[in-house]
């Protein structure tokens, strides 16, 4: 590294440090990007990866260090300054106006040098279909895909001759589909000379297209080398600290008769939904973001209005019309979006593991302190959630404590069915394995899961059974364990010829 | 000291001033007021500030529910005006007892039924809450006019006893005013109700994040019906220990009551956004309130300065607490 001259680099940040109140978030973090190149960052929560994009885009001020960015040392910085400057930011929550056009969108406040609006949409087309993107400019943002939004925004970043493209965990919301056209604009980008920094969890697309990557942990850089030189193990190694055998634990072995069994679910979604759900099983529902997942399992536990469908417990028919009957049937449920579905977010650690249990620790209607402060510091106990003390706000913990907190939620009062919809989304790699053992257990103890999530190993290697959607019809049940990946995705996209 | 150290302490400082801000400006007026006009600590002026915790204290009170809920109620105002013209025309008819129980029972109807208008439109945001209750004020107002035919209404009119409402309006308990005992009543019972049961629990779940409390299995349809007929309630109440005090009811005395009593509990720290706050933070914002007013009026400060006074310190509360929460 040290032989390389400055020119070579596009972005060179020297020991930048950030604290915040009682926490060193960044602790003199050195990284170099060279021009050209993918750069991957992978940390766990918490690494410091997010307060470093931060500071890059003016949102926060560094403490001490320098950044030097195409030549030029940056001090303070905005982020409409840096985007002029050349250097683009992609967050995880992406930076769309929701009721404007695309067109509007990638020309932002600039309509005038674009003179007017016919040229806005002339230049966005333009834009878009450099990167191969098909998408109406007239068509509103709010009615276009998460992964087309990203085209929208990688078009933005293009529109201010981005000379660096930070993304922040841009897969977390795309299926492998979608992942394989962004990997194909990220091939694109680099070869017209663009350089980019990509923020993951996922190390397989760490491996399958960076060039060099950077480990974080704990406010610090652990390490940073050509991805051709490293192996898997060695860098999750690097990332936890410790060494973790495998990512998945064994699938829970005994399946036992029917628990639940679900017979057509009809909505403006969904086509006759029905299927059955075995004691001791996780059962994985495969498909796209927007095939009917998450629908699926809220129509079940009384989310959201669905007609005429029956769900059985046990045999007897469950009349479930809203959450609150799920609960009292057996039902538990872990939410999509865990800060906007799951956590109230102000509120402390214990009042919201003893949301759903209130019954169990009043009398009359009145609450019992001591009663909930039980609950709170035997499921903190159990599950071995990180924090200072239970009357912490949920906030403060990190999102695979968060997550712990609602599981915890659930277990107080022991459901037998559990729904876990995305249960390890924006999770790091340790606390995912602790949330994989849990759910192994809870199969164990004679429950059963409904798993969802769009990181396809995950389903594939817990799940005893996965069931396929596509555009809100099952279309395929299988063995992962005897199947192959392929014919699984194929009927997950609705290929036909394809069936169990 | 370390500079990070120091940093650090001016930072809580800091802290500690944004939080209390308000407190603190009210309390150098109220120092200031005393020393130039020293009228202020008599025993006349505090028995004054005392009985002006009538009726504004009894409308804040139900007011932090609908606020700790996530939802807001502008029609507060229409209530008091409906409960005060028909309770007291009841007393003539009905004699005093039943007309006091139909008057606090016709406040909580119509916070009911401001429940109930929201959950039916399926609207679960304050903003829309507040358009609506906006429109139910009117309503009641509209109301309470056509069964006044406009006119105001006299005690003096009313030929059968009215002990129950003289009492309240001017009566004492030693040198307590009744209703000051009314106040720490209600203060009492929902304070417990708020702190120690399970549907203010709910409630403030609700008001934290509605659509968890939701998929947790809490009834939130059920909370916003408790804190609209809560807020109902207490704003008939109000309008009872209002007319009573002044012995007159005119279809148009709730007036204002609604934006006195949200200044009341935002100015108390509760913040407008919902799952935070107390009653007893209401408690101070109402005595802020007064304290503010009864120094501005020692001061000889105009009546008109006086609102924009009030209107001012309601747009910083609310700017002091959006501060605090980025």
């Amino acid at each position: 590294m040290s032989v390389m001259s400055e020119s070579d680099l596009i972005i060179s940040i020297r020991d930048v440090s950030k604290s915040f109140p009682g926490v060193k978030a960044l602790d003199k973090v050195s990284i170099d990007v060279r021009r050209g190149t993918v750069h991957g960052i992978v940390g766990e929560n918490g690494a410091g990866k997010s307060t470093l994009m931060k500071i890059l885009s003016g949102v926060y001020q560094k403490d001490s260090g320098t950044i030097v960015f195409d030549g030029q040392t940056i001090e303070h910085t905005t982020a409409l300054e840096s985007m002029h400057r050349g250097l683009a930011i992609i967050y995880q929550e992406l930076n769309l106006v929701s009721t404007m056009s695309v067109g509007e969108n990638v020309f932002l406040g600039r309509f005038k040098e674009m003179k007017g609006m016919r040229g806005t949409h002339a230049k966005a087309r333009e834009l878009l279909d450099s990167i191969g993107c098909k998408v109406s400019t007239g068509k509103l943002v709010s009615e276009i895909s998460v992964s087309t939004k990203q085209m929208v925004e990688i078009a933005k970043a293009l529109s201010f001759k981005s000379k660096l493209i930070i993304m922040d965990e841009p897969s977390s919301s795309l299926t492998a589909e979608e992942m394989a056209q962004l990997v194909k604009i990220i091939h694109q980008l680099r070869s017209q000379g663009i350089s980019i920094i990509y923020i993951s969890h996922k190390l397989d697309e760490i491996f399958e297209f960076c060039d060099t990557v950077t480990v974080m942990r704990d406010g610090h850089v652990i390490d940073t080398m050509p991805t051709s030189e490293v192996t898997r193990n060695d860098m999750i190694t690097k990332m936890v600290g410790r060494t973790i055998e495998n990512e998945y634990p064994p699938r829970p072995a005994k399946v036992g008769g029917t628990l639940m069994e679900v017979r057509g679910i009809n909505t403006r979604k969904l086509k006759d939904i029905s299927f059955k759900l075995r004691e001791g099983e996780i059962l994985g529902l495969v498909g796209l973001v927007g095939a009917g997942r998450t629908e699926i399992v809220r129509a079940i536990f009384g989310a959201d209005k669905a007609k005429g469908h029956e769900v059985l417990l046990g045999g007897k028919k469950a009349l479930i019309r809203n959450p609150r009957d799920a609960k009292r049937a057996g039902l538990g449920l872990i939410p999509e979006d865990r800060k906007l579905q799951g956590l109230v977010l102000t509120f402390s650690v214990e009042s919201n593991i003893s949301m759903a249990s209130m019954d169990r620790f009043s009398r009359f209607g009145f609450i019992r302190r001591s009663l909930e402060r039980g609950i709170g510091e035997r499921q903190v106990k159990a599950l071995s959630v990180k924090t200072p003390s239970v009357k912490v706000p949920v906030v403060n913990l990190s999102g695979g404590n968060q997550q712990k907190c609602i599981v915890g939620r659930w277990l107080e009062i022991a459901p037998k069915i559990f729904i876990m919809d995305e249960p390890t989304k924006g999770i790091d790699v340790g606390a995912k394995y602790e949330i994989y053992l849990l759910m192994k257990r809870i199969a164990e103890d004679g429950g059963a899961i409904i798993l969802i999530s769009s990181e396809l190993p995950e389903v594939l290697n817990m799940s005893n059974r996965v069931l396929t959607i596509f555009e809100g019809r099952l279309t395929g049940e299988f063995d992962p364990a005897t199947t192959p990946v392929d014919t699984i995705m194929a009927s997950a996209l609705g290929m036909p010829g394809v069936s169990a | 000291m370390s500079p990070a150290e120091k940093t650090g302490a001016l930072k809580s400082a800091a802290g500690f001033l944004r939080s209390y801000l308000l407190i603190v400006l009210i309390a150098v007026l109220v120092v200031l007021t005393a020393i130039v006009e020293p009228k202020f600590l008599s025993g006349q002026n505090m028995i004054n500030i005392m009985r002006q915790f009538g009726p504004l204290i009894m409308v804040a009170l139900g007011m932090t529910f609908v606020i700790i809920g996530g939802f807001i109620d502008l029609s507060v105002a229409g209530i008091i005006n409906l409960v005060a013209v028909v309770t007291i025309s009841l007393i003539q008819v009905l004699g005093q007892v039943p007309a006091l129980i139909v008057g606090m029972a016709l406040g909580a109807a119509c916070g009911a039924l401001n429940s109930v208008v929201i959950l039916s439109s399926g609207a679960l945001t304050q903003a829309e809450a507040l358009f609506m209750t906006f429109g139910m004020s009117t309503v009641y107002s509209a109301f309470a006019l056509l069964y006044s035919h406009g006119s105001t209404m006299h005690f003096w009119d009313i030929d059968k006893s009215k002990s129950v409402f003289e009492a309240i309006g001017a009566g004492k308990v030693g040198p307590v005013s009744v209703s000051f005992l009314i106040f720490l009543f209600f203060l009492a019972l929902l304070w417990i109700f708020q702190a120690n049961t399970t549907e203010g629990r709910s409630i403030r779940l609700t008001g934290g994040n509605k659509t968890a409390a939701e998929l947790a299995g809490i009834r939130i349809r059920r909370s916003i019906v408790v804190i609209y007929t809560i807020c109902g309630f207490m704003a008939g109440v109000g309008a009872i220990v209002l007319f009573s005090r002044i012995t007159t009811a005119a279809p148009v005395i709730g007036a204002n009551f609604e934006t006195n009593a949200i200044l009341s509990v935002v100015v108390g720290g509760t913040t407008l956004k919902g799952g935070k706050g107390s009653v007893l933070r209401t408690v101070t914002g109402v005595l802020l309130i007064i304290l503010m007013s009864n120094c501005l009026n020692l001061l000889g400060v105009s009546s008109y300065l006086q609102v924009v006074a009030k209107g001012a310190i309601l747009v910083f509360a609310i700017w002091l607490d959006n501060r605090k929460q980025a």
